[in-house]
This record gives structure tokens, sequence and C-alpha cells, in this order.
């Protein structure tokens, strides 16, 4: 009997309007998005890998550029023109999934520029932007560490 | 009252609620579904006070102990009714709960109480007739802690290393490799699409339910739409990539990421998709990529673990601008 498909969508149709849809700007976490003014995304950089910090309740991305890609794949030791930015956000609980954290309020952009010869001449630029505005750091104390802890993860398999 | 009134009463009135009447006794003769309970071969178990929430609000249609009222076997509602415990059953059953291996089990849990804290089960229309089946903030607040407790924070086991070094090496060989031909084709002729891990970032997600952690990719007609807020719906053409990877964590609690589980894509076409919610779901498992699903049916699981979305377009993900 086909009647349910009559009756029930005209149902179904009137609880539906009864509750509203939230439009596309109230879905986006604004806690977590890039201030629109950085271009992040105009770096063109790819994913490297991921990763979670449990005592701080922070997670990361580390990102790169085809050549750090390549670099960090193939296990070899850093190469001129190598462009990394890890982005680590605060967690914040998934409103939409009981059993999942997503990137919260944003906490930091760090990025490594990678110049000059080979080996013990490579040398490393790095940068870090704070907050939500991302602000640049001038704070270096820590910087080597950041640095060698971006080197050193090992990417994310993506097959 | 008027004459007048007095005979529209008796003209259009009266006929037209015989005519109602009748036509209501003779639909009970049409296609009456038969109620049975098959036999219960591996009940539901956990504590007393979380089996007796589901079995109050959920067992009508997720088990094989149905109580059907008798107000249940009047139609037009019995065919409805009949029509959820035959869905329901398919979907989730907990008298063949044990048949379910354990993480199965898990990840059914985790989803039946998503869907409740999405108002979306039990179905609203069931509720109203049947007030007993409502879960109340409290009942929801003991699945949830249920399911809480039963978590494993311990650092990751030494398989856990050992799966992702046995895949790492493979990995490391073949991405210097040329690029794969005869990719993975779906059951419902969804292409594997390896180009995913060009694509930019939507999110990521620490599933703590499943141990698991994911980059959620979306293609141009994605990205750009995040950067439009023009996201609800989505628009035709877009397509997400989402990656699982095993957790692997250690004991100060630094977790990075083991071995590749999965992708999974949804692609939006409202036409070509148009009876899975808009969207072609595919899942390709393990780094060999094998398609998800025994039969071209397997995206209705998808569709009805998204439905609780269904006013954001079936999508979980909250994207990220950057
Ligand atoms: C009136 C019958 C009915 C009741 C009561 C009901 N459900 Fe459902 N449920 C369904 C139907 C039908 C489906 C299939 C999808 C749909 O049509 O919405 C379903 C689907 C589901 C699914 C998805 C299964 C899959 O395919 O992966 C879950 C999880 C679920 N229900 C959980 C619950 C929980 C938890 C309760 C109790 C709080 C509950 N349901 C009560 C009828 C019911």
């Amino acid at each position: 009997m086909k009647a349910i498909y009559i009756v029930f969508p005209a149902l179904i149709l009137l609880s539906a309007a009864c509750s509203t849809q939230p439009n596309g700007s109230q879905l986006i976490n604004k806690d977590a998005s890039l201030p629109s003014s950085f271009n992040f995304s105009k770096m063109g950089l790819k994913v490297i890998s991921t990763a979670i910090n449990k005592k701080n309740a922070t997670m990361c991305t580390l990102y790169g550029n085809e050549l750090a890609l390549k670099t960090a794949i193939a296990g070899n030791a850093p190469q001129p023109g190598e462009v990394l930015a890890m982005i680590t956000w605060k967690q914040k609980e998934d409103e939409h999934w009981f059993g999942a954290k997503i990137p919260g309020e944003l906490l930091s952009l760090e990025i490594i520029k990678t110049t000059g010869g080979q080996f013990e001449n490579i040398k490393a630029n790095y940068q870090r932007y704070e907050g939500k505005l991302l602000t640049l750091s001038n704070d270096t104390t820590g910087n080597e560490k950041s640095m060698r802890y971006i080197f050193a993860q090992q990417p994310s398999v993506m097959p | 009252m008027s004459l007048e009134a007095k005979h529209r009463i008796r003209r259009i009135i009266i006929p037209g609620v015989l005519v109602i009447l009748g036509g209501l006794i003779l639909i009970q003769f049409i296609n009456r579904p038969v109620f049975a309970n098959p036999p219960v071969t591996g009940d539901f178990q956990a504590p007393q006070d979380v089996k007796a929430i589901l079995k109050r609000a959920c067992y009508d249609c997720h088990s094989n102990e149905t109580n059907v009222r008798w107000y249940d076997r009047i139609a037009p509602a019995n065919w409805k009714v009949a029509e959820d415990i035959k869905k329901g059953r398919e979907g989730l059953n907990f008298s063949s709960w044990s048949a379910l291996a354990k993480p199965d089990q898990a990840a059914k849990l985790w989803e039946a109480v998503n869907q409740i804290q999405a108002a979306a089960m039990p179905i609203k229309s069931y509720q109203i007739v049947h007030p007993g089946t409502k879960v109340s903030a409290s009942d929801l607040l003991v699945l949830k802690n249920y399911l809480t407790e039963m978590l494993n924070n311990k650092p990751s086991d030494t398989s856990k290393t050992n799966a992702l070094d046995k895949q790492y090496g493979k990995w490391v060989e073949g991405a210097a490799n040329a690029p794969k031909i005869n990719l993975p084709v779906a059951l419902n002729g969804i292409e594997f699409i390896p180009d995913y891990k060009n694509w930019q970032v939507v999110t990521t997600s620490d599933r703590f339910d499943n141990n698991t952690m994911r980059v959620i990719f979306g293609n141009d007609i994605a990205i750009k739409a995040i950067r439009e807020n023009h996201i609800n719906p989505w628009p035709n053409g877009t397509i997400f990539a989402k990656v699982a990877w095993d957790k692997l964590s250690d004991k100060d609690g630094n977790v990075k990421t083991g071995a590749f589980k999965q992708v999974e894509y949804m692609i939006k076409d409202d036409q070509k998709y148009g009876s899975t919610a808009g969207w072609g779901f595919a899942r390709f498992k393990t780094p060999k990529m094998l398609p998800y699903g025994k039969t071209k049916l397997f995206a209705t699981e998808c569709v009805n673990c998204h439905r609780p979305m269904s006013k954001n377009d079936f999508v979980f993900t909250l994207p990220v601008k950057n």
C-alpha cells in the first residue's frame, strides 16, 4: 500500500515547516577560521600531517609545499626552498557529533622557509603568528624547539 | 440556528463524515501488515539503567520485541508503523546485537546516542503517539556517561605502531612511483579519487569515539562555497574526502596519525544522487582501497546515519575558513 507515501510526506513537510534551516554562515566554524586577509589558502600548501596534544587539548595540522612534502616523505634532511606551515587550535566539542573534537580557538600559525645551500649551510627562517588575528610575534624564545618539532613530524599516510 | 444552516449540515457535512468513516473502515481491510516478532538471538547487554532507556524508547522498531499497541494496528497508521519496524530493524537490531563485532557495536551505540541528541530518534511522529518513548535530558546523560566510561584512554600498544610501520614503508615507496591506473570503484559506480590529497582542508576531527583522527578535504567547488558561505545547501559538484587514521598516542598524550584506515567521499549531485539525499557516498578501506559495501544499497546506511543533519544538507562537518 503506497498511501503512506502520500500521507506521511505531508506530515513530514508539516514538521519540517516548524523547524528552521541554519544559513550557510551559521555553519562555518568561526572560532577556528583564519583571518581571510592572511590568504593562507593562496600559499597553495598541501597537508603533511595532523596531530593532537591531549594534555593541552590542542590539535594541529602541518602543511608544506611540494618540496617540503617530498623531503618529508623521503625522510631526507631539509632542502633549501621548503615552506612548512603549522596551524594549531585549542580543541572544542563538535556540536554535531558527540564523540568528536574539532578545531576551536585559533592559537597560532608557524611558518618555516628554508634558504641557502645544502646541509649545514641551510638556513631556516621561522615566523610565528598568534591568536585569532594571527599577529606576528617578536618573541624568539622557543623558536629552535618549535622548528625541530615541525621538521620531526612524520607525514600521515595518504595513499 | 437558521434553517439554512441546518440544511447545510444535513446535506454536506453528514454525508461527508459518513464517506470518511466508510473510507476509514474500508482501508482496514486493505493490505493489513502482519506484526511478527522473530526470535531474539543475542540481546543487547548493558547496565540496567542504560538498557531500560533503550528498551523503552527504541525496542519497538529496533528489536524483535516490538510492543504493538491496538492503535498501531489501525490503518493508515499500521502501514507506517510496519514500515518503520521493517526499516528500523534493518539498520539496527538490538535482538541480534551479539552478531555484531565489538567495534561495530560501539559504533552503533555512538550513532544511536547521536541520533537521540539530534532529536532524530525516536521518530517524531511515533513519539507523539507513544509518549513513553521519549528520551529525557537526564536519560541522554545516562547514555552519554555510559559511552564515555567505556572509552580507552591508554597509550596505544605496539600493535598499532607495527601496523603503521608496515604501511609506511610501502606507502613511501609507492608515493615515488607513477600514478595508479585501474582505480577501484564502489558498487554505486563512484571511483576512488587519488587527487584528494592535493585539495584544501575543510576541517580536522579528533574522533575519540572510535580512536581515529581525520582530515576532511574539499575540492575547489567546496572551498569556494565555504569562502562564500554558500554551504546550505552545498552546490552540485562539491566533493569531500574524509581521511581517517588510527590514533597513535604516547604516554605523554601526544597523538599522531597511525595506520591509514579509509577515505570516504561525498559527491554532491542532487539529480544523479537524488535517491541518497543528493550525495554520492563511497568508502575505500585500507591502502588497498577496498570499496565498502556488499550491495549497491550500502549507501542507505550512510544516509540513515547522516539523516540527523538533514537541515544542514546531510553534512556534519563545520568548515574552517583558511
Ligand atoms: C517508530 C520506530 C522507531 C523508533 C521508536 C526508533 N527508531 Fe531508529 N530508526 C527507525 C527507522 C525507520 C530508521 C531508518 C531510517 C529512517 O527511516 O529514518 C531508523 C534508523 C535508526 C538508526 C540508523 C541505523 C542505520 O541504518 O545505521 C539509528 C542509530 C537509530 N534509528 C536509533 C534509534 C534509537 C537510539 C532509538 C530510541 C531512542 C530509535 N532509533 C527509535 C525507526 C525507529
